[in-house]
C-alpha cells in the first residue's frame, strides 16, 4: 500500500473507532439520563456529550478557558510516563503490565527521599526522582528476568507484583511512616526544595515535569529509533528469530525493554507527586499504569505520538470529569470509553475490508504508474 | 494462639470457591488454546449484575443466573473481537478489565441513579441476609466431629464449585465437545481437517468460561461479601490464570493450587486477627503465584532437559 | 478407457496469488486399485497438486474427476465424501488424544446422550485395525507412540471415513528403515482390498519397489506416465532430475587457499530417534565453492543447524579457522565471521514490517562505524545502506520502504547484500535462490563466484542441480544422513550420474568420499 493510503487508512480507522467509543458513551448517557420522553433524555444526553467534549476547553460562556487546558495538560503528567514505560515493553512484544505498580513504587521512593533525605537546593528533586526510577526499574528485574531465562509469563507476573507492591507500601505506610497525627494516611510533608515549581499558578498543579515529561518523549524516541538497543527491542518485537540469528542478545533485550519501562514508569511517579502533593498518601493502584496502555496502543508504540495519546486520554478524563459535576453522569464513564477506543484500536480486522480495498487499489495505482514508465521508455 | 481451628479450615473452601470457580474456567480455556485474562473484569461485571438482579427479583436464584449471563455475554463479546477481528487475545482481556474496574463504578451509579433515584456507588446496602445464596448444613455429615464443622455449612456455590471441578474432568475428558476443544487448543489443524469447527468450539470454550466466572462473580457480591463494591474481585481472576498453569492445566491439580492460594489468605486473615497487619498478609497469595510459577518453570525446564538426554 | 481411472486430473493449471505458477497443464490419471507414483523434486508441482485434489486448493484452470464423474472439491469434507483420504507429512493428530479418540474425532460414538462413548471407539479401532492389518495401541496417547505407528492411525483415520483413494505424502521421510518395510506391506495389503494409493514420493528405490505405474512431475510439468516395471531407474531419475533451462555463468578455475571451515564426524539424532547425520566430514578452503547437492530432507538442513548454532551435534567437531564452533550463540558464530543466507528467509531472514534499512543493518547494529556514541550514526547508516542497495540492484523507492512490500528476489537480495557485505571468512548459503526470479537468482549466483575468487570460503546447499553444478568447484551429494559422493571436479558431471547418487543407488567408496577433507 501506499504511504499515502496507509496514512489515510490509520486515520480513518483512528476516526471509526473514537466515534463507536462516543456513540458508545451517548447510548449510555443516553440510558442514565433525565427526563420523561425521549426526546427530552436525547436533548439531555447530547447535552451531557457536548459537556464532555467541550468543557475542557471552554467555559459555558463559549469563551476559552485557560485553567482548565492547564488541568488537562496536568493531567496528561502521569500517563505520558507510564504510557512511554508501556511503548518500549510493548514494542519487544513483551506484555508487561507493571507500569501501574511501577509508578506506585516510583511515587513512594521518591516521597522518602523528599522527607527523609538532606539534599540542598532543586538537586533533591533530582535525587528523589532517580531513586524513585531505580527502585521501579529494580522490581521490573523480578519479571524481566524470570521471562528470559525461564519463560514464566511477564504479563502474569507483573500483574501479581502491582498487588504486592501496593500492599506492601501500604504496611510500610500504616506501620511506620504516616504522619498520625492527621486523620488520614499520610506522610510527613515533604522539605520544601523538594517540591517541583509550577508553570502556571492557577491550582492546576502543572509543574515544570510536564516539561520533564515531554523531554523523556524526545529522549524515548531517539533511544528506540537512534540507538542500537531501541533498534534491537523493535526488531524483537517484529521477528524474534530474526534477532537471534543476526546475532543480538535476546534475552538482554527482553530484559532491558522491561526495567527501561519500570525506570520511566517510577520517574513518573516521582514527578508526579513532587509536582502535584506536598506529601504522599496513595493508598490504592492509581490507575495510570492501566490508561499508559492504552496511550501506547492509541500511539502504536511509538514514543512521538504518545503526548497526542496522552493529551486525549487526558482530555477526555477531564470532559467526563467536568460532565460529572454539572450532570449526573458519573465520571468513571471514561473507563468505558477508553475500553472501546482501546479495544478498536488494537482489533487488526477492523475495517479490514476498506484496508483490502485500498491496497488493491494501490496496486493498480502501481501498476499503471509502470506501464506509464514502461511507455514512456518506448 | 490456635491457628489451625475448624474455623480456619472451612474458611480455606470458604475463600477458595471464586479462585476456584475462576480457574476452572482458565483450565477449560487454556485447553482450548485461549488465555482469557478477561476473568477479572468479567467476575467484576457478573458480581455487579448478580446483586443488582438479585435485589431487583428479590431472588438470589435469578441474581446468580443474571451473573452467568452476563458472564456469558462478555465472554462472547470477547470471542468477538480475539476470534473474528483478530484482536490479540491479552488486548481483548485488558479492556474487559478496564471495563471492570472503572465501568462497573459508572454502571452501578447510572443504573441506580435511574432505578432508584439516588446513585450508589456499591450495592451493599441492597443485598440482605435473605439475597444471599444459601449454606447448606448436610444432615449426618454436619454432626460429625471436627470434619462435619469443616465441610459442612458452606455456600451452595462452594458445593457446587467441587462438583465442578468434577463435572470439568468428564465435560474434557469424557464427552465429544470436551475432546473437541482439546484438539481445537491443541492442533487446530487436525480438528478442521476432519470437520470441527474450529471458530464454533472457540466461542463455546470462551463461552463455558465466561459462565463460571459469572458464578465466580455472584458468589464474591452475594455470599463472600454482600453487595458489590469496587475492585472487590482484588486479582482473584490473575490468580485463577496461576492457579491454572501450577496445576499443570488440569482440573483437580488446579483445584488443589486454588486451595493453596485458600489457604495462604485464610493463614493472613488468621494472623491478622493477631494484631498483624493486614497489608502484611493480603499479598502473600500474589507472592505464592509469582514463587509457584518460577518453581513450576523449573520443574518444566529439569523435566525437558531429562526428555532430551533421553533422546540422545 | 476412461472407466478404469478412479482420478482424472485433466490440464490442472495452479497459479497462486503471488504468482507463482505451480502446476502447469498437469494430467494425472490414477486407475482403481494402483499404487500410483507422483514423482518430482521439491518444488516440482507435487504438493499443490495433491493439494487440489483433496480440496485444499483450488486449481486455476483444468478439471478433476473421480470416478467419472466431474467434480468440485471445495474443502476436505468435500474430498471425503468423495472417498479421497490424504496422509500428510506433518500429521493431523491431536497428541493428547488416544489413538481411538484420534479416529473418531468429528464422528464421535455417543451412549447415554451426551458422552463420549470409548468402548465402541476402541472396537471400531480394532476392526479397523484388524481389517486392513495395521496395527496400533488403541489406548494409547498419541504422544506416546512411535511415528510409524502415528502413521498407521493417519491412514486408519483416513479408511474409516470412506476412503477409496489414499494419497500419501513423502509417508517414508519419517519413518525408519524397519517402519519403511513394514508400510510398504501394508500398502500392498490394502491394494490387493481393492483400494487406490497415490504415493508421493522422491525415493527412487521406494517407487520400484511398491508401484505400478509413476507420474514424473518437474518445474510444475508433467513428464510423463510410465509403467514402474518398464523404466529404469537411470531413466526416471533422468527424467526427474534434468534441467531445463541452463543459466551459464563463467567462472575462472578455483585456487583453493587454506582449510576455513572443517567439520569432522558430525552426528545427529533427531527427537525421534532418527539418525539425521551420520559421521559427516567434511572441508570448505579459502577461495573454493563446496556445493551440496542431493534430495531434500537428506540432512542438509541438519546440518547448516549444526553449523550456525540452531541446535547441537551428538558428537564430532565443527571449527573455522581453527575456533571451535560447537555451543556458540549466533552472536559468537558471527564474530568468527561466519555469514548464513537462511532457507526460510521470512523467518530468519528479514524482520517483514521492518524497514529495508533496518534489515541491512541487523548483524552491524553495535558496529562503531555505524555508532557515534550512544546514538547510531544515521549518516553512515544511510550511506552503507544507499551503498549496499546500489550493489545488489535491490529494487526498492528507497531504504525506508518495508522490506515486506518487496518482492521475493529483492527480499533475498536484502539478505545476501547483509549477508556478503559483513566481511565473512565463510559464507553458507542455504538455498540462496529459491523461489526467486531469474534475474536476482543470476545476479546472486555471479556475486558468490565473485566472492569466492576474492578469498573468502563457500558452502553452497541447493536443491537445484542447475545451480549446485554451475557454480560449485567441488561437490559431494547427501544421501541419508551421509555423504554419498565426492566429485573434485564439476566439469565431467552429468545429471544422470548424480540422480544415481542423489536417489542413492550408487554410493562411493569411503576413501573417495575422506578426499573431501583434503588431508
Amino acid at each position: 500500500m501506499s504511504r499515502k493510503n496507509r496514512t489515510k487508512f490509520s486515520i480513518i480507522r483512528g476516526a471509526a473507532a473514537l466515534g463507536i467509543g462516543l456513540l458508545v458513551a451517548f447510548l449510555l448517557i443516553f440510558f442514565g439520563s433525565e427526563g420523561s420522553t425521549v426526546g427530552e433524555k436525547f436533548s439531555s444526553a447530547l447535552d451531557a456529550l457536548r459537556e464532555m467534549l467541550i468543557s475542557p476547553l471552554f467555559r459555558k460562556d463559549g469563551s476559552f478557558s485557560l485553567k482548565n487546558l492547564s488541568d488537562v495538560l496536568a493531567g496528561m503528567i502521569p500517563i505520558l510516563f507510564t504510557g512511554l514505560a508501556t511503548c518500549i515493553m510493548f514494542a519487544a512484544n513483551q506484555f508487561n503490565l507493571g507500569a501501574e505498580g511501577g509508578i506506585m513504587l516510583g511515587a513512594f521512593v521518591t516521597s522518602l527521599v523528599a522527607i527523609y533525605v538532606p539534599v540542598p537546593g532543586p538537586l533533591l528533586i533530582i535525587v528523589a526522582v532517580l531513586a524513585g526510577a531505580i527502585a521501579s526499574a529494580a522490581v521490573m528485574l523480578i519479571p524481566a528476568v524470570l521471562k528470559a531465562k525461564l519463560g514464566v509469563s511477564e504479563m502474569v507476573n507483573s500483574l501479581m507484583l502491582n498487588y504486592v507492591i501496593m500492599y506492601f507500601l501500604n504496611y510500610l505506610m500504616k506501620s511506620f511512616l504516616a504522619d498520625t497525627s492527621k486523620g488520614i494516611t499520610q506522610t510527613f510533608p515533604f522539605q520544601d526544595n523538594a517540591l517541583i515549581p509550577q508553570m502556571i499558578n492557577n491550582g492546576s498543579r502543572l509543574s515544570w515535569g510536564f516539561v520533564a515529561g515531554l523531554i523523556m518523549v524526545v529522549l524515548s524516541w531517539f533511544f528506540m529509533y537512534r540507538t542500537k538497543w531501541g533498534y534491537g527491542i523493535r526488531m524483537t518485537g517484529i521477528n524474534q528469530p530474526f534477532v537471534m540469528y543476526s546475532g543480538m542478545n535476546v534475552a538482554m533485550i527482553i530484559i532491558l525493554c522491561q526495567v527501561l519501562g519500570g525506570l520511566l514508569a517510577g520517574m513518573g511517579g516521582g514527578i508526579e507527586v513532587l509536582g502535584r502533593y506536598n506529601v504522599y498518601n496513595w493508598s490504592a493502584l492509581p490507575g495510570y499504569g492501566w490508561t499508559g496502555i492504552t496511550v501506547a496502543i492509541l500511539a502504536g508504540n511509538n514514543p512521538l505520538y504518545v503526548p497526542l495519546a496522552a493529551f486525549f486520554m487526558s482530555y477526555l478524563t477531564k470532559g467526563c470529569t467536568l460532565m460529572s459535576t454539572n450532570t449526573d453522569v458519573p465520571a468513571q464513564l471514561i473507563s468505558i470509553i477508553q475500553a472501546v477506543i482501546f479495544i478498536f484500536f488494537a482489533a487488526q480486522q477492523f475495517l479490514s475490508g476498506y484496508r483490502q480495498k485500498l491496497v488493491v487499489q494501490s496496486a493498480k495505482e502501481e501498476m499503471a504508474e509502470n506501464n506509464a514508465g514502461k511507455e514512456a521508455l518506448r | 494462639m490456635r491457628i489451625l481451628t475448624t474455623d480456619f479450615f472451612f474458611s480455606i473452601f470458604r475463600i477458595a470457591t471464586p479462585i476456584l470457580l475462576a480457574t476452572l474456567a482458565a483450565v477449560i480455556g487454556e485447553k482450548g488454546g485461549i488465555s482469557n485474562i478477561g476473568l477479572e473484569g468479567i467476575m467484576m461485571m457478573s458480581a455487579l449484575f448478580g446483586s443488582l438482579s438479585a435485589f431487583w427479583s428479590k431472588s438470589w436464584v435469578i441474581g446468580l443466573l443474571a451473573a452467568m449471563a452476563v458472564g456469558l455475554g462478555e465472554a462472547l463479546l470477547m470471542g468477538v473481537f480475539a476470534f473474528k477481528l483478530k484482536t490479540d487475545i491479552i488486548l481483548v482481556g485488558t479492556a474487559v478489565n478496564m471495563i471492570g474496574s472503572g465501568g462497573t463504578i459508572f454502571l452501578v451509579k447510572t443504573i441506580t441513579n435511574v432505578t432508584m433515584g439516588s446513585a450508589l456507588t456499591s450495592t451493599t446496602s441492597l443485598i440482605t441476609k435473605e439475597l444471599q445464596i444459601p449454606s447448606i448444613h448436610i444432615p449426618l455429615i454436619q454432626d460429625i466431629p471436627v470434619l462435619g464443622k469443616i465441610i459442612s455449612g458452606h455456600s451452595l456455590l462452594t458445593y457446587l464449585a467441587f462438583l465442578l471441578v468434577w463435572l470439568t474432568i468428564v465435560l474434557l475428558y469424557k464427552t465429544p465437545l470436551g475432546m473437541n476443544i482439546r484438539s481445537v487448543g491443541e492442533n487446530p489443524n487436525a480438528a478442521s481437517s476432519v470437520g470441527v469447527s474450529v471458530s464454533k468450539i472457540r466461542f463455546i470454550t470462551i463461552g463455558i468460561g465466561g459462565i463460571l466466572a459469572g458464578m465466580g462473580g455472584a458468589y464474591m457480591s452475594m455470599y463472600y461479601a454482600m453487595g458489590w463494591s469496587l475492585d472487590m474481585v482484588a486479582g482473584r481472576g490473575f490468580i485463577a490464570l496461576a492457579a491454572q498453569s501450577m496445576g499443570g492445566g488440569e482440573p483437580v491439580g488446579s483445584m488443589l493450587a486454588a486451595l493453596v492460594f485458600g489457604f495462604a489468605q485464610a493463614l493472613g486473615i488468621k494472623v491478622s486477627a493477631t494484631g498483624v497487619d493486614s497489608n502484611l498478609v493480603a499479598p502473600i497469595p500474589y507472592i505464592v503465584t509469582i514463587l509457584s510459577l518460577v518453581v513450576f518453570a523449573l520443574n518444566q525446564r529439569r523435566k525437558e532437559r531429562k526428555r532430551y538426554r533421553g533422546a540422545a | 478407457m476412461s472407466e478404469e481411472y478412479v482420478i482424472q486430473m485433466k490440464d490442472i493449471t495452479k497459479v497462486y496469488p503471488n504468482g507463482t505458477v505451480a502446476n502447469q497443464d498437469v494430467c494425472l490419471n490414477v486407475k482403481k486399485g494402483e499404487i500410483h507414483a507422483l514423482m518430482g523434486e521439491n518444488g516440482a508441482g507435487k504438493s499443490t497438486l495433491m493439494k487440489m485434489l483433496f480440496g485444499l486448493e483450488q486449481p486455476t484452470s483444468g478439471e478433476i474427476l473421480v470416478n467419472g464423474e466431474k467434480v468440485n472439491l471445495s474443502s476436505p469434507s468435500m474430498a471425503i465424501s468423495k472417498g479421497i483420504g490424504m496422509v500428510h507429512q506433518h500429521f493431523m493428530l491431536v497428541p493428547s488424544l488416544t489413538v481411538a479418540e484420534n479416529m473418531v474425532l468429528g464422528m464421535v460414538p455417543k451412549r447415554s446422550g451426551c458422552l463420549i462413548d470409548e468402548k465402541k471407539a476402541v472396537e471400531l479401532t480394532e476392526e479397523y485395525a484388524k481389517k486392513f492389518n495395521l496395527l496400533v495401541d488403541a489406548r494409547a496417547k498419541v504422544m506416546d507412540i512411535p511415528v510409524g505407528m502415528k502413521q498407521k492411525v493417519e491412514i486408519l483415520k483416513a479408511l474409516v471415513r470412506g476412503a477409496r483413494i489414499l494419497i500419501l505424502d513423502e509417508p517414508t521421510a519419517v519413518l525408519t528403515a524397519q517402519e519403511t518395510q513394514e508400510l510398504f506391506v501394508q500398502l500392498k495389503n490394502l491394494k490387493n482390498q481393492g483400494y487406490t494409493i497415490i504415493f508421493i514420493s522422491h525415493k527412487l528405490k521406494e517407487i520400484m519397489e511398491i508401484t505400478d505405474r509413476m507420474t514424473i512431475l518437474r518445474g510444475g510439468r508433467s513428464m510423463g506416465v510410465h509403467e514402474t516395471s518398464q523404466v529404469t531407474p537411470q531413466e526416471i531419475s533422468r527424467l526427474m532430475v534434468g534441467r531445463d533451462v541452463i543459466l551459464k555463468v563463467e567462472k575462472d578455475k578455483a585456487q583453493p587457499g587454506k582449510e576455513v571451515l572443517r567439520v569432522r564426524d558430525l552426528s545427529f539424532t533427531n527427537e525421534w530417534g532418527k539418525k539425521m547425520l551420520d559421521s559427516v566430514s567434511l572441508s570448505v578452503r579459502k577461495g573454493e565453492i563446496l556445493g551440496i547437492a542431493g534430495v531434500e530432507g537428506n540432512g542438509q538442513k541438519e546440518l547448516v543447524d549444526m553449523l550456525f548454532g540452531f541446535s547441537r551435534p551428538n558428537g564430532g567437531s565443527i571449527q573455522v579457522n581453527g575456533e571451535n564452533l560447537i555451543g556458540l550463540s549466533q552472536r559468537e558464530i558471527r564474530r568468527k565471521h561466519v555469514s548464513l543466507v537462511p532457507e526460510d528467509r521470512m523467518l530468519y531472514g528479514i524482520a517483514s514490517t521492518a524497514t529495508i534499512e533496518e534489515n541491512l543493518i541487523s548483524d552491524r547494529s553495535g558496529s562503531p562505524e555505524l555508532n557515534r556514541g550512544i546514538l547510531f550514526n544515521m549518516k553512515a547508516i544511510h550511506k552503507e545502506t544507499e551503498a549496499l542497495i546500489k550493489d545488489y540492484t535491490v529494487l526498492c523507492k528507497n531504504g525506508s520502504q518495508q522490506v515486506g512490500s518487496l518482492s521475493g528476489g529483492n527480499i533475498q537480495k536484502v539478505v545476501v547484500a547483509r549477508e556478503f557485505s559483513n566481511d565473512p571468512a565463510l559464507i553458507i548459503a542455504d538455498q540462496p535462490t529459491r523461489g526467486i526470479d531469474v534475474g536476482a537468482t543470476e545476479f546472486i549466483r555471479k556475486k558468490l563466484i565473485e566472492l569466492s575468487r576474492s578469498g573468502i570460503a563457500v558452502l553452497l546447499i541447493s536443491a537445484d542441480l542447475n545451480e549446485v553444478m554451475e557454480l560449485s568447484d567441488s561437490l559431494i551429494i547427501m544421501h541419508g544422513g551421509k555423504i554419498a559422493a565426492y566429485f573434485e571436479d564439476t566439469a565431467e558431471l552429468t545429471d544422470e550420474l548424480m540422480g544415481r547418487y542423489m536417489l542413492g543407488l550408487e554410493e562411493q567408496s569411503p576413501e573417495e568420499i575422506r578426499r573431501v577433507c583434503h588431508e
